[in-house]
């Protein structure tokens, strides 16, 4: 499993409107919930899944990235939403550099090993500095897809 | 070189791809008459990125290679009532590691003649080429592969 196994133009939004950690959150687990057709109470537990996991240390991973996750059944196969964000986010990060990239991860309980790969995917594609700038710079969804394509 | 087969080994990592590439194994195995391996390798070096990366915390990542051990003791069990369905004796292995050296490894020491594995799509962008653990089985096979298609026919024939 790897990023464009799960890449998809619905779920990339560009700019992200808010402008802080937990509104950002809010913000990804939105885009799924609209795309997926999920109830209140849905989005109510994908929320509540990736916040308990950010309760353990924040998913600000440095370098301008932060990778908010969970596992939740609400999700029958592992989804990624990746959000933009035109300002930087303070998200806890150990470098203490703001994010304006963003990957929401979210898995199935019974789908551990496709979780790891994933997010083990994203980490190593994003640690190209030229790729990370590139994506910051993306004007839309379209680019974003375009570029992890490349 | 062993032909017929004498000594198949095939790689499932639960996609549904791998699936079709055991119900493949298992049909090759009995009209071979071959020993039949199913191999599932918990991907511990995808872990120790995360951790690297500040991705997961250190509970986090006990917690998933406990659910990593689950996923493979499911994989293993489901390949091996696969093999019983047809009659077929199957021996399941659970490894640990970097996917594409435990299984070079394992090939190696079992004496395979045949890898078969599933999982092939078309390469979509230069990144993934480079970072495919299904390319790098492929090319550091010791023995030959044979590529199973993702291909319904496989499972009702299977089933039938």
């Amino acid at each position: 499993m790897n990023i464009l196994d799960v890449l998809d133009k619905n779920l990339v939004k560009v700019p992200l409107m808010h402008t802080d950690k937990r509104g950002i959150i809010n913000e990804l687990v939105e885009v799924i919930a609209k795309a997926k057709g999920y109830s209140t109470q849905q989005f109510e537990q994908i929320l509540d899944a990736v916040l308990n996991r950010e309760s353990l240390g924040s998913t600000g991973i440095g370098n301008g990235i932060a990778i908010p996750h969970a596992k939740t059944d609400v999700v029958k196969q592992v989804v990624m939403v990746v959000g933009i964000s035109r300002f930087p986010v303070d998200f806890d990060s150990p470098d203490g550099q703001k994010s304006r990239i963003f990957f929401l991860v979210l898995a199935p309980s019974k789908q551990a090993s496709a979780h790891v790969e994933l997010l083990a995917s994203i980490a190593r594609t994003c640690t190209s500095q030229v790729f990370r700038r590139m994506l910051e710079q993306a004007r839309d969804s379209e680019e974003v897809v375009r570029l992890f394509m490349e | 070189m062993g032909v017929p087969f004498k000594q198949i080994v095939v790689y499932l990592d639960g996609s549904e791809s791998s699936m079709t590439a055991i119900m493949y194994g298992i049909k090759l195995a009995k009209e071979h008459d071959a020993k039949l391996t199913a191999v599932y390798v918990i991907n511990t070096k995808a872990l120790s990125e995360l951790v690297k990366a500040g991705i997961f915390v250190a509970v986090e990542r006990d917690e998933y290679q406990k659910d990593l051990q689950q996923d493979a003791d499911r994989y293993l069990k489901h390949a091996a009532r696969l093999a019983s369905q047809k009659e077929v004796d199957i021996e399941t292995v659970k490894l640990e590691g970097t996917v594409h050296i435990v299984v070079k490894e394992l090939l190696k020491a079992q004496k395979a003649d045949l890898f078969v594995l599933g999982g092939i799509t078309d390469i979509r962008s230069r990144r993934e080429e480079l970072a495919s653990e299904t390319d790098r089985m492929m090319r550091t096979s010791p023995c030959p592969v044979l590529v199973v298609r993702d291909d319904d026919d496989i499972w009702l024939e299977f089933e039938a």
